[in-house]
């Protein structure tokens, strides 16, 4: 997210809005984005329906617990609301990859 | 005699069974250690080019609930959607 963050100008420069989406409140997303100096919106997918929606769940299970939580992943979605970036996993932690996407995209309209 | 062997042949077999079933930590670590090896991760269901699923979430701005649309940006702006684990944890 920080890194996302740090990467802002270069996202909005290319025309790109960022949104944060974790399987949080809309609250605990609030906070964590205040203390980190996040500004831009961290969506709170609650139960994670759009995390389910998007293929991001994996379930665990610990000391016989079961969990459910999201992969990390980036989709970059064009204005015609198609994909045409993703990084998924230790790939989606460093968004150089999705700030080269978009200027990409940018040249090519 | 050949009762009781048998009868011992299906203790050694059931025990054979029984120990990795019985610490779930030993093949737990043996799948993460299989994980880190994995270079390449699993594909994604959603795939470039496809379209990305419509969505409406909140979000929080500090004073009111805001919603948020996918399709509030349909022909104005790429969007970056990055899914993270859970707030306050790292990246």
């Amino acid at each position: 997210m920080k890194a996302f963050q740090q990467n802002l100008t270069k996202l909005e420069g290319s025309d790109t809005q960022v949104l944060g989406v974790s399987m949080d409140s809309p609250f605990s997303n609030f906070a964590f984005a205040q203390q980190n100096g996040i500004s831009f919106p961290v969506l709170g997918d609650w139960g994670g329906p759009v995390t389910r929606r998007y293929g991001l769940t994996q379930k665990f299970d610990i000391h016989g617990v079961p969990m459910e939580t999201a992969r990390r992943a980036t989709f970059l979605i064009d204005q015609s609301g198609k994909i045409i970036n993703e990084q998924v996993d230790d790939e989606a932690v460093d968004p150089t990859k999705t700030v080269e996407a978009c200027e990409r995209h940018k040249l090519k309209n | 005699m050949n009762r009781e062997l048998k009868r011992l042949a299906g203790l050694g077999l059931l025990s054979f069974v029984l120990v990795p079933a019985s610490s779930p930590l030993l093949p737990a670590q043996n799948r993460s250690q299989d994980n880190n090896k994995k270079e390449e991760p699993a594909p994604l269901k959603l795939k470039v080019g496809d379209p990305a699923p419509d969505f409406t979430l909140l979000a929080f701005d500090g004073k009111e609930l805001k919603k948020v649309s996918l399709q509030d940006y349909r022909g104005k702006k790429n969007v970056a959607l990055a899914f993270f684990v859970f707030a306050f944890t790292g990246g």
